[in-house]
C-alpha cells in the first residue's frame, strides 16, 4: 500500500510517532554544525543529504552499560542492563538500512544473538528515507546499497509531498491517520549515479595478496590516527570492555563497552605492553581489508556500505576507494 | 566499618595554583571523598597549615620546577610519599612555564637576569628531578579524570594513562572536525581525557594535555602548511604548552 503525506505534515507525524514510542529518532543539524541522529524534541529535520555521523550510536553506542556487579556476603549479584524501550528510527539512508543489516550477521547470526545489540534493534522501527541525488563522496552504486532494506516503511520525496511505502506490517500499523492520503502510483527510482566508483570483482582477494602493496605505506604517512573515519562508519563496531568502580561503595562496580577504534595505536596493546601493529600503515591496512576482505570471507557480505563518510570525515583526504581502486588496476595489470 | 583513611597532600611548585581549584570544584563529591581521605597538607584546602613530617601515601604537585626553591621542596615531598601524582600541565609537561624554553636565547637571558629570584635555565616538568608515579594532565586538571582517579586508588587499582588523541573524543561527541572547517587544531596529536572541552565549543585544541607518544606531526603540519598558516604562527600554537617536537625542528630557524 502506497500514501502521500505532505511534507508541512511532517513535524505532525513525528508528534504521533512521539506518543506511540518512547524515543523518535531523527537527522538534525547539531550546534557544531555536524549532522547527526537525536531524539526528536522538535528539532528541525536534516533531510538534505545523509548525515555526518550514522546512526549507530542507538544500537552500538559508544559507552553502554552491559552489567552491574554487587558483593552480597559471600556471593555476587550479576544483573544484566538490556535496553528494551521502544524506539523509532526515522529518516535512515538506504545505506544505513545496509549497514544494521551488515551488523546483525555478527551481533545476531553468526555467534547467535549478542542481547545488547539485539534487543535495541527488535525493538527499534525504521523507516527509510530514498536518496534522490549521490552524496558527497558516497559510492553505494558499486556496493550495491542504494536501494533500501530491512524497513517498515520507505518515504521518498517528491515535489511537495513524500511518497510512502510500508514494507511490514509494524510499518502498516504507522500509517494509521489522517495525514496520510491514499495514492495509487507505486514507482519510484533508486538509481544514483555515484561519483566515486569502486570496482568490487574479487577485492577481497586481490586486496589481501596485496598484504605489502606500496599504496599502504604511500597513502598512511599522512594519516593522523585521529579515528575520524571509524567512528563516522556506520559499520564499525569493535569495542573495548571497562570496569568501574561506583563511586563512595565498595561492592558495586560497572561493566561498560566502550567504543574502540582500530586507527589507535593501544587498541593492539597486549599483556606485557607489546603493540603487535604499532605502525600506522599496518592500522590502516587493517580497516581497509576489514572492511573488503576478512569481513567478507567469515560473513559473505562487504562490512562497508558505500556511504563514503570515512573519506569526508578525514581531515587529510585519505580515500579508501582511492586505495581499493589502486590496488585492484594493479592486480588487474598483473593478471594480463 | 572504620577503614584507615588514605593521606593526601597538595603541593604547589611554580604555577598559578588553578588546579587545585579545578579540584574544589567537585564541591559535594570532594567532600564525599572526603570519608576515605585525610587532607595532610594543602594551601588552598586548609586553614592552617603546619607542614607534618608524616608520610604521605599520595602527593598531587602542581607547578613547575623553576628554581633551586622548587627543587628542594620537590625531592622532600618525593622523600616523604609513596605515590607522587604529577597534577595539570605545569608539573606534567612543564606547561605554561614552559613556553619560556622555547623563547629566542637573548631573551630568555634578560628573562633570567631580571627574575627577583635565582631561576633555573628553563623551566622543568616533575619528572625531570624525581620518579612521577601518575600524571593527570590539562590546564587546568580536568576535576572529573581527577575523582575517577581518586575512585580507582582507593578500590586500590592504579589506573592506566588513556593513550588516545581528543579527536577520539570529540568525536564520540558528535562535534564537526575543527580541521575541516579551516581552523588550526592539535586535536590529533594531543592526548584525550578533557572530553573534547575546547572543540566542543568551537575553540582549538591548544595541546595542554601533552602530546601523544603516536602524533604524526608532520602530516599535522603540512595540513597547516596548506591552511595558508606562517612558520610563526605554527611554531607558536606547537609550543603553547609542548617542548617543540624534534620532527618540527625546521620551524624553529625562522625569527
Amino acid at each position: 500500500m502506497n500514501y502521500l503525506l505532505k511534507k508541512e505534515n511532517l513535524p505532525k507525524f513525528l508528534e504521533l510517532l512521539k506518543k506511540k514510542f518512547d524515543q523518535v529518532i531523527v537527522p538534525v543539524k547539531n550546534e557544531t554544525g555536524a549532522t547527526c541522529f537525536q531524539p526528536y524534541s522538535g528539532q528541525e529535520i536534516f533531510l538534505e543529504a545523509r548525515t555526518d555521523f550514522s546512526a549507530k550510536e542507538f544500537f552500538r553506542p559508544a559507552k553502554e552499560k552491559t552489567f552491574s556487579f554487587k558483593k552480597k556476603n559471600s556471593s555476587y549479584e550479576i544483573k544484566p542492563e538490556y535496553d528494551t524501550a521502544k524506539k523509532v528510527l526515522f529518516g535512515v539512508r538506504p545505506c544505513g538500512t545496509h549497514a544494521l543489516n551488515t551488523l546483525d550477521e555478527l551481533f545476531i547470526k553468526f555467534f547467535g544473538e549478542d542481547q545488547f545489540y539485539s534487543n535495541k534493534r527488535k525493538n527499534t522501527t525504521i523507516i527509510a528515507f530514498q536518496c534522490n541525488k549521490a552524496c558527497e563522496n558516497g559510492f553505494c552504486a558499486s556496493m550495491g546499497t542504494s536501494k533500501a532494506i530491512g524497513h517498515d516503511l520507505l518515504f521518498i520525496e517528491r515535489g511537495n509531498d513524500f511518497f510512502v511505502r510500508a514494507e511490514t506490517e509494524k510499518g502498516t500499523s504507522l500509517l494509521d491517520s489522517a495525514l496520510f492520503k491514499h495514492t495509487s502510483d507505486s514507482e519510484y527510482s533508486s538509481k544514483i549515479n555515484c561519483e566515486n566508483e569502486l570496482d568490487t570483482e574479487d577485492i577481497e582477494e586481490n586486496l589481501f595478496s596485496n598484504f605489502n602493496h606500496s599504496v599502504w605505506k604511500e597513502e598512511s604517512e599522512r594519516c593522523l590516527s585521529c579515528t575520524s573515519c571509524t567512528q563516522s562508519c556506520p559499520t564499525c563496531y569493535c569495542y573495548t570492555s571497562n570496569d568501574e568502580f561506583v563511586f563512595g561503595s565498595d561492592n558495586e562496580s560497572e561493566r561498560f563497552r566502550v567504543l574502540d577504534s582500530c586507527q589507535l595505536q593501544r587498541f593492539t596493546k597486549v599483556a606485557g605492553n607489546h603493540l603487535f601493529r604499532p605502525s600506522r600503515e599496518g592500522r590502516l591496512r587493517q580497516f581497509v581489508l576489514h572492511k573488503f576482505s576478512y569481513y567478507k570471507k567469515h560473513h559473505c557480505i562487504h562490512l562497508c556500505v558505500g556511504c563514503g563518510r570515512c573519506i569526508t570525515a578525514c581531515p587529510v583526504k585519505i580515500s579508501l576507494v582511492d586505495i581499493a581502486n589502486k590496488i585492484q588496476k594493479h592486480s588487474l595489470e598483473e593478471s594480463k | 566499618m572504620e577503614k584507615k583513611k588514605v593521606k593526601v597532600g597538595f603541593f604547589s611548585l611554580t604555577c598559578c595554583e588553578g588546579c587545585e581549584f579545578a579540584v574544589l570544584d567537585l564541591e559535594e563529591k570532594l567532600l564525599k571523598a572526603f570519608d576515605y581521605l585525610e587532607i595532610v597538607e594543602s594551601r588552598v584546602l586548609m586553614e592552617k597549615i603546619k607542614p607534618a613530617a608524616v608520610k604521605l601515601d599520595i602527593a598531587f604537585v602542581e607547578g613547575s620546577v623553576i628554581s633551586k626553591h622548587d627543587l628542594d621542596k620537590l625531592n622532600y615531598i618525593r622523600e616523604k610519599t609513596d605515590f607522587l601524582v604529577a597534577l595539570g600541565s605545569c608539573a606534567a609537561i612543564a606547561g605554561i612555564n614552559g613556553i619560556r624554553n622555547s623563547l629566542p636565547e637573548g631573551i630568555q637571558e634578560r628573562m633570567r637576569q631580571k627574575a627577583i629570584t635565582p631561576v633555573k635555565e628553563k623551566a622543568y616538568p616533575l619528572s625531570s628531578f624525581v620518579k612521577v608515579d601518575y600524571i593527570l594532565n590539562g590546564c587546568s586538571v580536568n576535576e572529573l579524570e581527577f575523582l575517577d582517579f581518586l575512585n580507582k586508588v582507593l578500590h586500590g587499582v592504579i589506573p592506566k594513562l588513556e593513550e588516545v588523541p581528543v579527536c577520539f573524543e570529540c568525536k564520540l561527541k558528535g562535534n564537526a572536525c575543527l580541521l575541516l572547517k579551516g581552523i588550526l587544531c592539535l586535536g590529533p596529536v594531543t592526548y584525550a581525557g578533557c572530553g573534547a572541552l575546547c572543540p566542543s565549543q568551537n575553540a582549538q585544541c591548544i595541546g595542554c594535555r601533552g602530546f601523544t607518544k603516536d602524533a604524526n606531526f608532520d602530516s599535522l603540519d603540512n595540513l597547516f602548511k596548506e591552511m595558508k598558516q606562517s612558520k610563526k604562527e605554527r611554531f607558536n600554537l606547537f609550543t603553547y604548552f609542548n617542548p617543540l617536537p624534534k620532527e618540527l625542528s625546521v620551524l624553529k630557524e625562522e625569527k
